[in-house]
């Protein structure tokens, strides 16, 4: 490939990395929960129980952020000619793994990006977390060497390619009416209640979701290439989102450095591995972050848009199961649960890796 | 001097069985990143130096597109 165009791909990541992780504090800034200016799987959680489909009332808040950043990623694909309705790739089996990274996300307390930006803030206990996302990772990667595929997707109808982002709509639509069926934190309540205005969250969604389809913003993917090419380029976005949130936090007093007292996180150090450890080898067998399915599923990619579904019913069974952590620390039923998760994902990189004639 | 051509592909195990192929039919080869300005796909694609009529016979079923590339970084679609 064309040296000055991996040039400026590259610089093109960064400088988006830069904005989104400006972004990010800015969120704070305006009234989102510490070190949770942006969190896909705090945040598609936090939707789930505005719907009603757990009964945290700590964590009931339908997040424009996440609807602008579908919407975002929909129009500049429309705008570039990159709508392309997709599916048809084992939407089952990426429904289950979706709800299994959702379970291992909520016994961390977070997802990828926002253990990237937690680690921004000072919570050094995103180090553990980034230590089992990598060996998950990792985990990950060797089934991908000995063959693991879900099988090819399909083109599909622009109907069925739209019905995500139309859905997002009726979501946003929910927000603005908020009729009594829709629930919300109270005041002083728990995280939930804690937001920025909801046009500013939808534009910053918007905004994030444009840049992240346009420079394919992956943390797993990032990863991935690193250790199966030894290529930086798409890792080097989250790491310019580190180094902005960490100047950010710095400059408007929100850099808070150690492991106890941290904003919606515990100190176990063993669990916040294993949960992001769970998360990373799921994102990889569903090929990209949480972030990344969201991306896809504005792009036409229905297949991703079952996986955000996935990651939901995942939200919904972690809270009413009892299995997602507090600042007390992770649950027991969590902890069984990221054990199962581990068994389940490993039998379903097992069933889909039985090497192909073919295959390197 | 031969002409250079990149194949993406639905997953990865697609590209990594053309990219067998291309090893045992003795084209230059190599697995990378599919190139953003060929696809808003984040997946691994195969560049390649060899006959494209020869791969395209490959029948790979999960073999998306093939383009060869061109000056400056283009690239012209030719399956």
């Amino acid at each position: 490939m064309n040296d000055s165009t991996t040039k400026k791909e590259t610089i093109l990541i960064i400088a988006a990395g830069l904005i989104i992780g400006a972004i990010a504090v800015g969120l704070v800034f305006f009234g989102n929960p510490a070190n949770m200016g942006f969190c896909i799987a705090c945040f598609i959680r936090d939707t789930t129980g505005a719907l009603g489909f757990h009964s945290a009332a700590a964590v009931q808040y339908i997040r424009p952020e996440i609807v602008g950043l579908v919407l975002g990623a929909f129009i500049l694909a429309l705008v570039t000619k990159e709508f392309k309705p997709r599916g048809g790739s084992a939407p089952v089996t990426r429904f289950v793994i979706a709800m299994f990274v959702m379970i291992g996300c909520l016994m961390f307390l977070g997802c990828p990006f926002r253990m990237i930006l937690r680690l921004a803030g000072g919570d050094f206990n995103a180090l553990f977390g980034i230590l089992g996302f990598v060996g998950g990772i990792l985990l990950g990667v060797v089934f991908l060497k000995k063959g693991y595929t879900l099988k090819r997707s399909y083109s599909m109808q622009k109907t069925e390619g739209t019905i995500f982002t139309v859905l997002q709509l009726v979501i946003l639509a929910l927000l603005v009416a908020a009729p009594a069926f829709i629930h919300f934190t109270e005041t002083d309540g728990g995280p939930g209640a804690k937001h920025a205005a909801i046009g500013i969250s939808l534009v910053a969604g918007l905004v994030v979701g444009a840049l992240a389809q346009r420079t394919r913003l992956c943390m797993v993917g990032g990863i991935r290439d690193v250790v199966l090419f030894g290529e930086w380029k798409l890792l080097s976005g989250f790491l310019a989102i580190l180094v902005a949130a960490f100047i950010g936090n710095a400059i408007l007093g929100f850099w808070n450095p150690g492991f106890a007292g941290q904003p919606i996180a515990h100190t176990d150090g063993l669990w916040n591995a294993l949960g992001m450890a769970l998360a990373g080898f799921g994102c990889v067998l569903l090929g990209g972050c949480p972030m990344r399915q969201l991306v896809l599923a504005g792009e036409g990619n229905t297949d991703s848009a079952v996986t955000v579904i996935g990651l939901a019913a995942g939200a919904a069974i972690a809270h009413n199961f009892g299995l997602a952590s507090s600042a007390e620390g992770p649950t027991a039923n969590g902890k069984a649960a990221v054990l199962v998760g581990i068994v389940v994902l490993l039998v379903i990189a097992a069933c889909n890796s039985i090497r192909k004639k073919g295959a390197a | 001097m031969k002409e250079a051509y990149i194949a993406t592909f639905y997953s990865h195990f697609g590209a990594m069985a053309f990219h067998k192929q291309c090893k045992e039919a003795g084209f230059e080869s190599r697995i990378m990143p599919v190139p953003r300005t060929l696809s808003s796909s984040c997946g691994t694609c195969v560049w390649f130096k060899g006959d494209p009529g020869q791969a395209c016979s490959w029948e790979m079923e999960e073999l998306e597109q093939m383009v060869k590339c061109v000056n400056k970084g283009g690239y012209k679609k030719i399956m």
